[in-house]
This record gives C-alpha cells, sequence and structure tokens, in this order.
C-alpha cells in the first residue's frame, strides 16, 4: 500500500488496522543505527589521520562521526524505509501505526508531525529552562559556588541560549503550531511536502541532544552566538554547537518551505489571500525570514566549524574577527522576528475570536506582518554598536528605531479589535493580553538600546538580557501558552478548568515581571553578562531575582503539568467551543484522521462577526 | 463616543502623572554618573523615557479596559454591538504619530547625541590638554600606559594594573588588543570591550584594530567607594572573562601630578 500524504489509512473511528508484526520501536532503531553510524565513520576518520598523536574521539573525526550517526538516527526513526527505499523504486511497506505510538515514528499525518514537533521543543524547553535555574543558583552568591570554575557556567550559557533559541523559539510556533494547524487553517488535508516533513521534525530532538551533550567533548565559552575568534580557541564543546545547530536550523528551513509551499499551493477553493487567516500571514512571513537567512547562518557556522578544526585562520586578526559578527547578526536579528512575528500574528487570530468582533483593520496588521519581515534584515547592526566602526552607527539606528513603526501595527489592530467588544476574559485571552504587556515593555525597551549613545551604556549589561527575555519569553512563549490552551480542544477533544488556567496564567506573569524587571535594574547599577562571579554590591538583588526565577520556573512546570493533565483527563469539549470560524475549527476535534471528508469551499472572510456575516465556509456534498 | 472621551481623559491625566514620575525617577537611570559623556547619555535616556510613558499608558490602559471595560457579561453569548472594521482617523493617527515619534526620536536624542560625542572627540584631539591612555586588553586583564608621561604599565602597591584618572581633563583611550603587529599571534587574543559603568560609555577591542574612546571624568571616586568605578570587560572573552576587570581612580589634578611622580618612581626601580 502507498502513503498518499495527508490521506493516511487510519481513521478517527472504526476498525484500526492491525500492526501486522511486533517491530522495533523506530527511535530505538534509530538509536542503534546512530551508534553504528558514529563508530563507522569515526573509526574510519581516525584511522586515516595522519596525526599519530591524536586521540579516537577527535576534533575532526567528531564531526564525520557526527554525520554519521546523524543519518543513522535519520534513516533508522524511518528514513530508510519510508523516503529512501521507496525513491530508488522499492515497494513502501511502511505501514503508520496508531495511538501514542505514532508520535513514536516516522508519520507523514502533518498533525502527528506538529504534535511531534511541539513535545521534541517541549523538551528543549525543559533542558535549557534547567540550565537557565542552574545559572540562577550560581548568581545567588558573588563568587563560585556552584560550579567549580566559570567555563563550566559559561558553557551552561551556552547551552541554555543555543537550545532556548534554535529548538524552542524557532521551533515551538512553527515547525509544532505551523505544522499542525496550517494545512488545515488553509482546508487541505495534507502539508506540501509531507514526507520530507515526516523526516525533519526527527533533527530536532537530535539537535538538542547534540547541543546538550556538548560539554562531553569539552567546555565552550562563547554563549548562543559562538563570537570569533574566541570560538576558535575554546574547548571542543563548540564543535557539537556548530553541528547541533546547524542540524536544527537545516529542520526550520525544512519547516518553512513545507509552510510556504502548503499555503501557496493547498488552498481552499475561494481561499484568496484577502481571506487567508492572519497565523498563516504569520507563517508566510516567518518562513520567508527562514528561507532568506537560514541557509546563510548554516554557511557561516561551517566556515566557523572548518576555522576550528583545519584550522583556519579566517576571523583571526590575520582575517577579521568581525566579518563573522557580521555575518552572525545579518541571520541572529532576523532570527528575533522568526521567534515573535507568530506570536503577533496569534493575537490577531485570537483576539477576534474570544471578543466576538470583526478584526480590525485586517490589512494593516498583514502589511505590519510583512514590512517586519522585510526591515528585521536591515537592523543587524546595532547588535554590534560598541564593536563597529562609527560610521554605520546611525544608518543601522535608524532603522532600528523604524521597525518599531510595522511592529506597532500589530498592537494597533489588537487594540483595535478589542475597542467596544465584548471580551471574553479566559485563560488564552488572558495569556495574550499578558503577551501584549509584556511585548510592549521588550518594544519599549528596545527603543532605549537602539539609541547609540544610551546603548554604549546598556549593551551587553543585564539591560539587554531583560530586554530580549521580555520580547522571547514575554511575547512568544506567553503566547504559545495561549495557543497551547486556545487549542487544547482541537489537539485532544479535551478542555480546561478556567480557574486552573488563569491561576497558571497570573503565577507566571508575576514571576516572569517580578524576575526580568529587575534585570533592567541590576543592569543599569552595573551587572554585566556572562559572569558567574561579580561585585559584591549586586548581589542581594541577583539573589532575590534568583528566589523570582524559581517561582518562575515552576509556573511554567505548573502550566505544562495541567495542560497535560486536561489534555488526558479534562473534561470533554464541544467541537467548536470558541465559536471561531476560521477552517481547522471545521476538522474534526480531536483533529485525527482526515481533516476534511470533503473539500471545503471558502465563501467569506474569517473574522467577520458582524450579524449578517454569514458562514465563512461551506461543504459541497 | 463615552467610551472615547473618557478612555482620551483618563489617558491624558495618566500620561502626565506617569510622565512626572517618570522625570524623576528618570533622572537616575543611569544610577551613578561620573563623567560628561555619562551625562549626555543620561539626559538622553531621561528623554526617552518621557516620551515612552505615554505610549506605555496608552497600550496598557487598553488591556485594562478589554479586562475590565469590555469584558463580556455574565449570560451574555452575542456578538459584540460594535463590528468597525476600520477607521480612517485612528488607522491615519496611530500610522503618522508612529513615523513622527520615531522620525523625531532619530534626530534627538539619537543622531544629536551621537554628533555632540564624535564632536566631543575631535575637541579633544585639538585640545593641548588631553590625556592620553594607552589601553591593552588580553585574557584576561587590562593595562594601561601614560606616553605622555613615559609611564609604561600603571600598577598600585600590590603590582595590580590600576588606571589612574584626573577629574575634568578630557581623556583619549587609545583601545589595542595584545599582540598587535605580531605575526605569530594571530590566534592570541579575542575579543574585549573596555567598560567603566559610571563613564556611561563602552568600546569594544577588535584584534587587529584600534579603537578610541573619549571621556571627561567629573567625579572624583574609586571603586572602593562606588562599584560602578571600575574598569569592566563587558564581551565574553572566555573563562577569565569574569575576572576581567581592574580598579579606577579617578583623582585631583594635584593628586594625578603626584601618581604620575610615583609611577615614574617605581618604574626606575629606585
Amino acid at each position: 500500500m502507498s502513503v498518499t500524504p495527508g490521506n493516511s489509512p487510519l481513521q478517527a473511528t472504526g476498525e484500526l488496522p492491525v500492526v501486522p508484526r511486533r517491530r522495533m520501536s523506530p527511535p530505538m532503531k534509530g538509536v542503534i543505527w546512530a551508534a553504528i553510524g558514529f563508530l563507522l565513520l569515526n573509526s574510519i576518520v581516525s584511522g586515516i589521520d595522519p596525526d599519530v598523536l591524536h586521540s579516537y574521539v577527535n576534533q575532526v573525526s567528531v564531526v564525520f562521526g557526527w554525520m554519521g550517526a546523524m543519518v543513522g538516527w535519520l534513516f533508522g526513526v524511518g528514513g530508510w524505509d519510508a523516503l529512501v527505499k521507496p525513491a530508488f523504486g522499492f515497494p513502501l511497506k511502511w505501514k503508520e501505526t496508531v495511538g501514542w505510538r505514532r508520535y513514536f515514528e516516522y508519520s507523514t499525518d502533518h498533525k502527528v508531525i506538529g504534535i511531534q514537533y511541539m513535545v521534541s521543543s517541549g523538551l528543549g524547553f525543559l533542558i535549557a529552562g534547567i540550565a537557565a535555574m542552574m545559572m540562577r543558583l550560581q548568581l545567588m552568591s558573588d563568587h563560585m559556588w556552584l560550579f567549580q570554575y566559570s567555563k563550566g557556567y559559561l558553557t551552561t550559557v551556552g547551552v541554555h541560549g543555543t537550545i532556548m533559541m534554535f529548538s524552542v523559539g524557532t521551533v515551538f510556533m512553527v515547525g509544532g503550531l505551523g505544522n499542525y494547524l496550517i494545512p488545515m487553517m488553509v482546508g487541505s488535508n495534507s502539508s506540501a511536502f509531507s514526507r520530507l516533513s515526516g523526516i525533519s521534525v526527527w533533527m530536532v530532538p537530535a539537535g538538542i541532544m547534540t547541543v546538550a551533550f556538548s560539554p562531553l567533548l569539552g567546555d565552550w565559552t562563547t554563549g548562543w552566538r559562538g563570537y570569533q575568534p574566541l570560538a576558535s580557541q575554546d574547548g571542543d564543546g563548540i564543535i557539537f554547537y556548530y553541528l547541533g545547530v546547524f542540524i536544527l536550523l537545516l529542520s526550520s528551513l525544512i519547516v518553512a518551505l513545507n509552510l510556504v509551499a502548503t499555503i501557496v499551493f493547498k488552498r481552499a477553493p475561494g481561499l484568496t489571500w484577502n481571506r487567508l487567516p492572519m497565523y498563516a500571514w504569520g507563517m508566510l512571513a516567518v518562513s520567508f525570514l527562514n528561507i532568506i537567512w537560514i541557509p546563510e547562518i548554516m554557511m557561516t557556522f561551517i566556515l566557523a566549524l572548518l576555522a576550528k578544526i583545519v584550522p583556519l585562520p579566517l576571523f583571526t586578526a590575520v582575517g577579521s574577527p568581525m566579518v563573522y559578527l557580521q555575518m552572525f547578526w545579518l541571520f541572529g536579528h532576523p532570527e528575533v522576528y522568526i521567534v515573535v512575528v507568530p506570536a503577533l500574528a496569534l493575537w490577531m487570530e485570537i483576539l477576534p475570536v474570544l471578543s466576538k468582533k470583526t478584526l480590525f483593520a485586517r490589512q494593516w496588521g498583514v502589511i505590519g506582518l510583512v514590512f517586519v519581515m522585510l526591515l528585521s534584515g536591515m537592523v543587524w547592526a546595532h547588535h554590534l554598536f560598541p564593536t563597529q566602526g562609527n560610521s554605520t552607527i546611525l544608518p543601522i539606528s535608524f532603522f532600528t528605531e523604524m521597525i518599531s513603526i510595522p511592529t506597532g501595527f500589530a498592537f494597533m489592530v489588537a487594540i483595535g479589535t478589542i475597542w467596544k467588544s465584548k471580551f471574553t476574559l479566559n485563560t488564552p485571552s488572558l495569556l495574550v493580553l499578558m503577551s501584549m504587556f509584556n511585548f510592549l515593555i521588550g518594544g519599549l525597551t528596545g527603543v532605549f538600546l537602539a539609541d547609540p549613545m544610551v546603548n554604549m551604556q546598556l549593551h551587553d549589561t543585564f539591560f539587554v538580557v531583560g530586554h530580549f527575555h521580555y520580547t522571547i519569553i514575554g511575547g512568544m512563549v506567553f503566547s504559545s501558552f495561549a495557543a497551547m490552551y486556545y487549542y487544547l480542544p482541537k489537539f485532544s477533544g479535551r478542555t480546561f478548568n478556567d480557574k486552573w488556567g488563569q491561576f497558571g496564567a497570573y503565577w507566571i506573569f508575576i514571576a516572569f515581571n517580578a524576575t526580568f524587571f529587575q534585570f533592567f535594574i541590576v543592569g543599569l547599577r552595573g551587572m554585566n553578562r556572562w559572569v558567574p562571579v561579580y561585585p559584591h554590591y549586586l548581589m542581594w538583588q541577583n539573589f532575590e531575582i534568583s528566589i523570582c526565577a524559581f517561582l518562575l520556573g515552576f509556573g511554567f512546570l505548573y502550566n505544562i503539568g495541567y495542560i497535560i493533565w486536561a489534555w488526558v483527563k479534562g473534561p470533554a469539549a464541544e467541537e467548536n467551543p470558541w465559536k471561531a470560524k476560521t477552517l481547522e475549527w471545521y476538522a474534526p476535534s480531536p483533529a485525527v484522521g482526515t481533516n476534511f471528508e470533503t473539500e471545503p469551499q471558502v465563501v467569506n472572510g474569517f473574522y467577520d462577526y458582524s450579524d449578517g456575516a454569514g458562514e465563512a465556509v461551506v461543504f459541497q456534498s | 463616543m463615552g467610551d472615547f472621551w473618557g478612555f482620551g481623559i483618563i489617558w491624558v491625566v495618566l500620561s502626565v502623572i506617569a510622565d512626572w514620575i517618570a522625570s524623576i525617577v528618570g533622572r537616575h537611570f543611569y544610577v551613578f554618573t561620573a563623567s560628561v559623556q555619562a551625562q549626555e547619555g543620561q539626559a538622553a535616556a531621561s528623554f526617552l523615557l518621557m516620551t515612552v510613558v505615554p505610549i506605555f499608558v496608552f497600550v496598557v490602559m487598553m488591556l485594562f479596559y478589554a479586562l475590565f471595560r469590555f469584558r463580556r457579561r455574565k449570560g451574555d453569548t452575542g456578538s459584540s454591538t460594535s463590528q468597525v472594521k476600520f477607521n480612517k482617523a485612528y488607522v491615519g493617527l496611530w500610522v503618522t504619530l508612529s513615523l513622527v515619534v520615531n522620525l523625531f526620536l532619530f534626530v534627538h536624542p539619537t543622531a544629536s547625541a551621537m554628533q555632540v560625542y564624535w564632536q566631543e572627540g575631535q575637541a579633544y584631539n585639538k585640545s593641548s590638554n588631553e590625556l592620553i591612555v594607552d589601553v591593552t586588553a588580553q585574557q584576561w586583564g587590562w593595562s594601561f600606559s601614560y606616553p605622555q608621561y613615559g609611564i609604561q604599565e600603571s600598577v598600585d602597591s600590590n603590582g595590580n594594573d590600576v588606571l589612574y584618572l584626573p577629574v575634568d581633563r578630557p581623556v583619549k583611550f587609545v583601545l589595542n588588543s595584545y599582540g598587535d603587529g605580531d605575526g605569530l599571534s594571530e590566534q592570541i587574543d579575542v575579543i574585549h570591550s573596555f567598560w567603566i559603568p559610571a563613564f556611561g560609555m563602552k568600546t569594544d577591542v577588535i584584534p587587529g584594530e584600534t579603537r578610541y574612546e573619549y571621556i571627561t571624568p567629573t567625579v572624583i571616586s574609586d571603586t572602593q567607594q562606588n562599584g560602578m568605578m571600575r574598569v569592566q570587560c563587558a564581551e565574553v572573552c572566555g573563562p577569565g572573562h569574569p575576572y576581567m576587570e581592574s580598579n579606577l581612580h579617578v583623582v585631583s589634578q594635584s593628586n594625578f601630578a603626584s601618581w604620575v611622580q610615583q609611577q615614574l618612581k617605581l618604574q626606575s626601580g629606585s
């Protein structure tokens, strides 16, 4: 039999296809194949290495060994049976199973893949969160006590930042929610490249593990940015930083290609660009950013990896240390919009539904998303105000200040929608308001950082750390929680108790602001970044920031735990509890199997709540 | 129209109060300023704070309106009575104002403050009074030399590198990475950042490049008295980064002169 993309053989009800024979669980097979792949390539490279003094696992051999492991993992987990062999004309023997097992194997169902992305990303959030807690523990004192050496602390900083950025910030709302929702939102039964997508998701756990285990090779002290020339003289753990990020980015690149193709080619009849849902617009903007900038940073990381293992003097004083920095931030600043644009789009998706009011100034919301995307490539060097020559400061500062205008359109649309509405106050809408509040502070503190004179003081201090945690946790993570509560009935057919949901929302909101608002203050008082030890006068404030941070950590655990509980055991939900008009709510809840038995036809916009608006979707029978 | 005027009046009143508070708090934005340049940055920051506070009040008020004023009452299941899809005045005003505010902020304080800082640098260079301090960054420490006085590396009584500056005299820091021009040392050093928190300015030190920073200290103080009076590396530079700091003393002109004599004596080995 063949697996038709999206028309997977499993059905929501009825008899379940029988698994013909017991086979090894695909992730287990993947791990074994990965181990074989590593040993094979590492041994070959190690064997032919002319340097007699090298160790069995050395800088060069570990790179090749890792490649072997990655191929082994992706093949073992399903790529060999479901992708490679069919590509050479062998019959496809792969059968998708049912129940919880399907989440632990290769799948072409975009909903399974979406959940796989979300869970992998959640795993990254937990690992990087534990790293953050260890950092805060160390910072409770002004001298070393938890870590023995500062390089252990700095490695933890790097692992925290890298996993958070590349497996949570870039992945959760795009690879996760995007894969899950977008095909349904555009009225399709599958994504455009469902087989490729089925394999790309398995790169995420591999990438997270690569970065998380990087200290095995040696401590690295650069943080998530890998600045040269420091990276070239750093411990060998930096090799796993390059490789882990590389594979995580490859996964996000595939997600971007898939989402763009799905949105462009898989829309239901009548779903014109003027009717395209806001979240789909957000995913389109983000995916273009990914397609433009991910290849750029992947190439940069290859150069940096070669500079490390060959070694090449590309980024030392013989070459130019600034080249790496410019290349990094050329990607690095669009990256923060890759993180945040889905959140802005989600506000505009949820607010009209929960306030039962037509989305205000829709076209300006779209213009905002698109212009943020366009401008985000012109602001990178504000990360380098104290670093680069004076001549580029003012133009970059100009664009940095200007990008607040299209970003502000998301606020304009959200506020216009809320105004004089009947605003349903529940957990997801409360989290959206909180996300707007946090992101507002993140944005307004960005105005200070965009001013070069003020930036010269604030750069590399905790003020900056506070600023970007406000945009990323405050904006993106809070919106992700809003989305989880909002779409829980879709995911699981179950819902949550609003009291316990709101309790969780207030918990993280208060703990988050108590923690990160103080980052601004402690930064202004002279607390610089990347230090496990600091002057004694900053100790008291750091101590109580850490207490607040632990409360925040437990708050996240509470919310994740509560969502999992409601997913499994919560009260049954209605088919369309929020009375939304977008297409994903026409698919069955929980969304298992085929999205749409008959093809939907879009006849109206999705966000019109005026009395005579009529249905947005009809189904031809 | 009731909501409109009500919101408008509350917004104006709250903004005035918040700006009044911001004008007081904003004066302490930099916590401690000990140079002309820190005061300039402080003035810019406080101006920015006053500008963004009304915007903050506007959006946050709207969030509270959603929570209380526009909240759906119990038992009400209908759609909102207002279904406005567009409002030319609101959108036009929003787009125009955000453009105007941003352009304005770019002219002042962004461009104006940088202009002042760069002009100060040029003025200092022309002044005969300018004190030149050569700063060398290396993993992991700072060293300071005073070519005008023949001090090759200033040290305190424990032999640690130390930075002494006279108050109210323009200083030009010449920032270099250790090992420049030495063909054998291309791999030796990495990027550092020269930062004195109380001076409100930082400049990165790039291997292979020379950077300049211009400061006029205005307050007599030292690291012991105030933790922000310290030379701190602000760019991560390896395991020793947290320890890459030096003590700073800003002293009176006469004390500086006697310190110079003492350093020269120390240097000549007597």
